[in-house]
């Protein structure tokens, strides 16, 4: 009646649909697992010093403000892990706003985190993976500085996704009297 | 020879409209590619992953599917990005977004999650930001290792044609 070819033909475009089907379903419910992570920042100390890195490629850089920050970081995040989670990518951003410029953001510190032992966070006095300076070449007129701990679950199919949590306020002083 | 003599036998305003079913397939599966440009106000909303620079969450051959929309991009969020000047899209995440009051420009800096270094060393010289039309969307959702085909054909160039004339014998020996 139906030979091989037409039998095999049948049966994988009935597994193709069956599988993308599958995966919308997986796509659109994983956001909506539930989660309980505790989280908990807190900031020691900032210092701003001028010409902290020499950019070969930024010629502001040798002049302009750089503020380093150490921090604490208090966090359980295992809750986040369901069947669906591949990684979990916390972040840490100063959000502010300057003279001409309505938003800010610059990420100052991340980490990878792909195994539950992992997930829970006990970070003290870290400083910046990353320099913070202005888009500026000081700080200048910077207000409403807040520090923000974001978590990107990455699935292991499905939807991206975006949890900032606790966010706690930042004063970015202008550096001591710069060499001139 | 067999192709001829049923085409003699069928004639020629059934060949007509098989052509024509056939046209309106492609051009069906463009309009639909194209509507989905046009909704997501992306140039290319399904790109393959190529290089292994967001390692671990993506991996070559991954399929994401951007979009872009009209609103400023945030920072943290993944996003696909072509240089005005180079011809390869890029994925990586946003580290640092500034945005002027006024215009409501973005100054937009990536770094890729397995790099050491942020990407001011592949945007064009002197390039220190990119802004916002340089952004061909941000990844929304993706499914692993589901273009490898698109890589293992873009690797070995002769498998392009080897697929393509198994899809033409193929067609010349079925009876329909």
């Amino acid at each position: 009646m139906y030979n091989f070819l037409q039998r095999l033909g049948g049966i994988t475009s009935f597994a193709m649909s069956t599988l993308m089907a599958l995966l919308v379903v997986i796509s659109l419910t994983t956001p909506f697992l539930p989660s309980n992570p505790t989280h908990e920042v807190t900031l020691h100390d900032v210092r701003t010093t001028t010409g902290r890195m020499v950019d070969p490629a930024d010629r502001t850089s040798r002049t302009s403000e750089y503020a380093r920050l150490t921090f604490d970081v208090d966090a359980d995040l295992t809750s986040m892990f369901n069947w669906n989670t591949k990684l979990l990518f916390a972040y840490i951003t100063a959000d502010y706003e300057s003279p001409g410029f309505d938003t800010n953001r610059v990420v100052i510190w991340d980490r990878i985190i792909r195994t539950k032992r992992q997930a829970k966070l006990r970070l003290r006095k870290h400083h910046n993976k990353y320099f913070l300076r202005n888009y500026a070449k000081t700080f200048d007129g910077v207000a409403n500085a807040n520090l923000t701990l974001h978590i990107n679950p990455v699935p292991y199919v499905g939807i991206m996704y975006d949890k900032p949590m606790v966010a706690i306020p930042l004063t970015i002083p202008r550096a001591e009297k710069a060499r001139a | 020879m067999e192709f001829l003599s049923q085409a003699k036998k069928f004639g020629v305003r059934s060949l007509l409209l098989q052509g024509l079913t056939f046209l309106s397939v492609l051009t069906s599966a463009f309009m639909i590619w194209k509507g989905l440009s046009l909704f997501t106000n992306s140039e290319s909303p399904v790109v393959v992953v190529l290089s292994g620079s967001m390692k671990p969450a993506y991996d070559r051959g991954d399929i994401l599917f951007l979009h872009n929309g009209f609103s400023p991009i945030e920072v943290g969020e993944v996003v696909v990005y072509k240089l005005n000047d180079k011809p390869i899209p890029i994925v990586h995440r946003v580290m640092k977004v500034h945005t002027e009051s006024e215009s409501g420009e973005q100054y937009l800096l990536t770094k890729g999650d397995n790099n050491n270094a942020d990407d001011r060393g592949l945007y064009n010289p002197g390039q220190m930001w990119i802004q916002r039309n340089e952004i061909i969307g941000r990844v929304k959702g993706f499914v692993p290792y589901a273009g490898m085909g698109t890589i293992w054909m873009n690797d070995y160039p002769y498998l392009k044609s080897v697929l393509l004339g198994t899809l033409c014998v193929l067609s010349l020996f079925s009876n329909d």
